[in-house]
């Protein structure tokens, strides 16, 4: 049969160019492409592409993953032929998983600029993930409507000022007394909405539920878990009943918040406070109706009940650790070097850090004035400067997979929902731990 | 003719040939080895056997998903074909306005599953929260909100079958049965269900294949919430695929289990209703 | 039109009671998407809170919705790559399975047989099942970009157009294929000058089918080309989730935008349109 034949040579004419079509390319010009983790800022750092290779003469490509789709782009990007030559990873487990295309960062003048050498990604001797953005979170509060209920005649907490807050009993009394005075303040309630809307959950699954595993992680003294008890599962639960029980929105309604509602509610004066970072000011800024004015938008700790938590400060840390590809081509690694030393040490790459991309970067390079102007940063700062205080560190990167923050999400949502009660939730998540962390061994 | 065309078979079945291997074939093989494997990347792959197939029932999602697509494809394809059947019989009687109707009525099929999804999100939503409530409450909200938007969607193009096949049924069988003294009920028992079998053949067969298959509009409408409860097949395979590393094997054993499942419901749907249009 | 419809009847009770719920059915099947135009003038926290009101002064924002939402899912890029995936990939999948379909059903040979039975095979199966290991090959062969695309598009629509093809190939009689061969003609010049056009009609129908598809397509898209070249699904679904958040508001605007292509389209090919979905379901 001649059509067998024909076949067969198609077959393996398509198997030839497969095996062939992916070999390299050979690139000509050293270029870079950067693998953006932030959705938020993609239009500026393609603005920041453009400068570098205008200034510089080096082509430079930005491709930017979809929020909560990075490391699912990053897998599919690294494949190919021209693969990102500088990405991002979340910290020691994204580490895990990318060590081998990590390139050793310990002689590069960007490490030798880091201020707190410790909070890079270390393994052996060498320097692999290198943070390049500081980020706070905690309680963010409109400080105009808390001056209006310390003013009021028959406020039931006999303290001063937002000042004397300093544990989560005051917190609670003054949010339970808000709460009852709502008419006389002007407010909807005192937080902004839980969001549980798809997608929208991580403010509690991933930040909030940082705080009961960096004190464990501190009783422990350690930096990680197989496994973990949830020792402060209580305090856990009482921030969380706190902001659903004194919310704008009733509990049965939360589905269908989104973060972006949250942030709306803030902005307009409908709620006192909201829990999320300092990249939240950029949506309070940008709110058509924005009646907040910037002084009066400030911090305050996520304060649980914990022992001794008078000295808790805010949630500092980061998960944007800037790696270069060890598998790209060595002029391309160049250039990408070239790249972080144009961003983080010359005027105009500094600029474009401090106004367009807004990221605190935590590097001798930028002297004290050189920061994004913004109410929540100033704050940060303040918190920071505060040697009586310390901050609570990020460990939500040690969390063990996407899907394990997933069911923390659903199991919260539904306690809210009063279909779970706290002590399934406390027992699942343990349980979720411990098999997600398995997994990935 | 057969000996002359030989020669041209690379120009006419060529590329058509090429592009199904790269989209179809290959993958497909691919897919049935992957399947029992662990790998990360293409390049790195182990043989594990059978253990994705175990690993896929370790927790109950991929069964849950399982009950819940075929729970919804049975009330969706009921409900869509019942209602596309009576409006097109409504809608082949020479009413007024008929035409301005069916254009009405079709027109939603033309948009797409992740616009759909949305629009019924914020729509449902809206409708719920005037008993305080909202879509990801509870299951049974999702559920019905999907059966609602597939309705909406797939109603008017089922719709347009039936009318074809009502339109080809002879006219002069109906007016026989209607001198014969047959009442309405009669006549749509005895002439027009049985004459329009080839239609409803095709219509069971794309609700049912749709249904079963939906994936855009489950991931706008509900991604699943609450927890896992509503997510579909299609939906578990991709959060399987890409929101757990170290799971891409599990996935692709789920997949290969759907695809089975869907060639036996296909296999099974197909002699049962060709059965029936030869014995009519 | 049928021969059983008795227009211009008179107008009866029970007549008018037919003509007003149809109506009213007939209006519910709009209804969704009026009231996506109605909150696309709305902010965000109106249009989850107040759905089915009347935009006011309050809630009022003009077209920002439109503004915005255009430059934070750059809609008229996705709108470019859309229009180019869809119209380049319905070309090339009306042209090259329609010369595969007339080819393997007038090819008596056991592989063509085959192939056909393969590209039915084909037809059934759930796009989850090829799903992982396509963006893979994809990748590897360099086919991740809005040119490669439409060959994975014109792998994956071959199945059903040759099917439809190849069942209407068979009630075209062979004759006239041979008067042309027997002109002296190539296979070649007979099939472009003869035989193609004799297959316009299905030629339509398999269009549309496709354009539908492939238009409205979102998981291959967002799997292959995601995140360098969004299409208008991909760019609405980005609108949700992660730090960004969802606008609610940006969305109704960009769900209008993405809504007035297919109406226009629609109310321009409707003839084409029902036909086509007809013919297109009828079995080969």
């Amino acid at each position: 049969m001649k059509k067998n034949k024909v076949f067969r040579y198609l077959l393996s004419a398509l198997m030839a160019a497969a095996l062939f079509g992916g070999c390299a390319k050979k690139n000509a010009v050293p270029s870079v492409y950067l693998l953006n983790f932030k959705a938020e800022i993609q239009a500026q750092w393609e603005e920041v592409a453009a400068q570098f290779t205008q200034e510089t003469g080096i082509p430079m490509k930005v491709v930017t993953a979809a929020s909560g789709g990075y490391e699912q782009t990053l897998r599919s990007e690294i494949a190919k032929s021209a693969p990102p030559t500088v990405f991002n990873i979340n910290g020691p487990v994204g580490y895990k998983t990318w060590a081998s295309y990590c390139a050793d960062l310990k002689d590069t003048q960007l490490y030798s600029w880091l201020l707190d050498k410790s909070m890079a990604i270390n393994s052996g001797s060498g320097v692999y993930g290198i943070p390049y953005a500081v980020e706070t979170y905690g309680i963010i509060y409109n400080d105009a409507i808390m001056r209006k209920y310390f003013a009021l005649p028959n406020k039931a907490v006999n303290i001063a000022g937002v000042g004397d807050i300093k544990n989560f009993a005051t917190l609670k009394a003054v949010v339970e007394d808000m709460t009852k005075n709502k008419a006389a303040l002007g407010i909807g309630g005192v937080f902004a909405s839980t969001s549980f809307s798809p997608g929208e959950d991580w403010r509690w699954q991933t930040h909030l539920a940082n705080l009961p595993i960096y004190y464990e992680y501190q009783a422990k003294n350690v930096g990680d878990l197989e496994k973990i008890e949830l020792t402060y599962t209580k305090n856990y639960q009482n921030i969380f009943d706190l902001y659903i029980n004194n919310s704008i929105t009733d509990r049965k309604m939360i589905g269908s918040k989104t973060v972006g509602d949250s942030m709306s509610e803030f902005a307009l004066g409908q709620v006192a406070m909201v829990q999320n970072g300092n990249w939240g000011w950029s949506q309070i800024a940008g709110e058509s109706g924005n009646v907040v004015k910037p002084e009066d938008v400030k911090f305050l700790p996520i304060y649980t009940g914990v022992n001794g938590e008078e000295t808790q400060g805010l949630c500092t840390g980061t998960e944007n650790f800037i790696c270069v590809n060890a598998r790209a081509p060595a002029a391309d690694q160049e250039a990408s070097l070239k790249l972080l030393e144009w961003l983080f040490n010359t005027p105009a790459g500094k600029k474009n850090v401090i106004e367009k991309l807004g990221f605190v970067a935590p590097f001798s390079t930028f002297g004290p004035q050189e920061r994004p102007e913004d109410p929540l940063v100033k704050e940060m700062f303040r918190y920071l400067d505060d040697s009586g205080l310390n901050s609570v560190a990020w460990n939500f990167p040690t969390f063990p997979s996407q899907e394990f923050k997933n069911e923390l999400g659903a199991a919260l949502y539904q306690y809210a929902l009063g279909n779970k009660s706290w002590d399934d939730l406390t027992k699942e998540t343990v349980t979720s731990w411990a098999t997600e962390k398995a997994a990935i061994q | 003719m057969e000996k002359s065309l030989k020669k041209y078979f690379l120009f006419f079945v060529g590329p058509t040939l090429i592009a199904f291997l790269i989209a179809f074939v290959i993958p497909f093989i691919a897919g049935i080895i992957l399947s029992f494997a662990r790998f990360t990347t293409m390049t790195d792959i182990s043989w594990v056997g059978f253990s994705n197939y175990v690993r896929a029932f370790s927790n109950s999602d991929f069964v849950n998903a399982l009950k819940f697509s075929a729970l919804f494809t049975v009330v969706s394809v009921i409900i869509i074909n019942v209602a596309a059947f009576s409006l097109a019989l409504l809608l082949t009687r020479g009413i007024m306005g008929t035409n301005i109707f069916r254009t009405m009525i079709f027109m939603p099929n033309l948009i797409g599953g992740i616009v759909l999804g949305y629009i019924w999100q914020f729509i449902i939503n809206g409708f719920l929260s005037i008993f305080g409530v909202t879509i990801t409450v509870d299951a049974k909200y999702g559920f019905w909100g999907l059966v609602i938007l597939s309705n909406w969607q797939f109603i008017g193009y089922m719709m347009i079958i039936f009318i074809a096949g009502i339109q080809n049924i002879p006219g002069d069988i109906m007016e026989a049965a209607t001198i014969d003294g047959a009442g309405p009920f009669t006549v749509l028992r005895k002439i027009t269900i049985p004459l329009v079998m080839p239609s409803i053949t095709i219509t069971l067969f794309m609700t049912i294949a749709n249904s079963f298959k939906m994936f855009d509009q489950n991931l706008a409408l509900t991604a699943g919430a609450p927890g896992k409860e509503t997510a579909m097949v299609a939906l578990d395979i991709y959060n399987t695929f890409y929101s757990r590393v170290g799971w891409e094997g599990v996935g692709q054993a789920k997949a290969l289990m759907f695809f089975l499942v869907v060639v036996v419901i296909t296999l099974v749907q197909l002699t049962i209703t060709r059965r029936k249009e030869i014995t009519n | 039109m049928s021969d059983i419809q008795q227009q211009g009847k008179p107008l009866t009770l029970g007549g008018l009671v037919i003509i007003l719920s149809l109506l009213i059915i007939s209006l519910l099947f709009i209804a969704p998407i009026l009231l996506v135009f109605l909150n696309s003038f709305k902010g965000k926290l109106f249009v989850i809170n107040t759905p089915f009101a009347f935009p006011n002064d309050e809630s009022f924002t003009g077209i920002n919705n439109y503004v915005s939402g255009i430059a934070a899912t750059g809609f008229f890029s996705a709108f470019g790559w859309s229009l180019f995936i869809t119209v380049f990939s319905v070309a090339i999948i009306v042209l090259f399975t329609s010369m595969t379909a007339w080819y393997i059903t007038r090819s008596t040979g056991r592989f063509c047989k085959g192939l056909y039975y393969a590209f039915v095979f084909a037809m059934i199966v759930p796009f989850q099942m090829v799903m992982f290991p396509l963006t893979k090959v994809a990748n590897f062969l360099h086919l991740d970009n809005p040119l490669g695309i439409l060959v994975l598009y014109l792998g994956f629509g071959s199945a059903q157009s040759v099917f439809l093809f190849s069942g209407f190939v068979k009630s075209v009689p062979i004759a006239v294929e041979e008067a042309a061969t027997i002109d002296g003609c190539t296979p070649i010049r007979a099939y472009f000058s003869v035989i193609f056009p004799m297959l316009a009609p299905i030629a339509v129908t398999v269009a549309i089918l496709n354009a539908m598809w492939v238009w409205n397509d979102f998981l291959l898209p967002n799997l292959v080309i995601g995140s360098e070249y969004r299409t208008i699904p991909v760019a609405v679904q980005y609108l949700r989730g992660g730090y960004g958040s969802i606008d609610w508001g940006y969305m109704m605007a960009m769900i209008g935008l993405a809504v007035i292509p297919i109406i226009i389209f629609y109310f321009v090919c409707q003839k084409h349109i029902i036909q086509g979905v007809t013919a297109g379901s009828v079995k080969g």
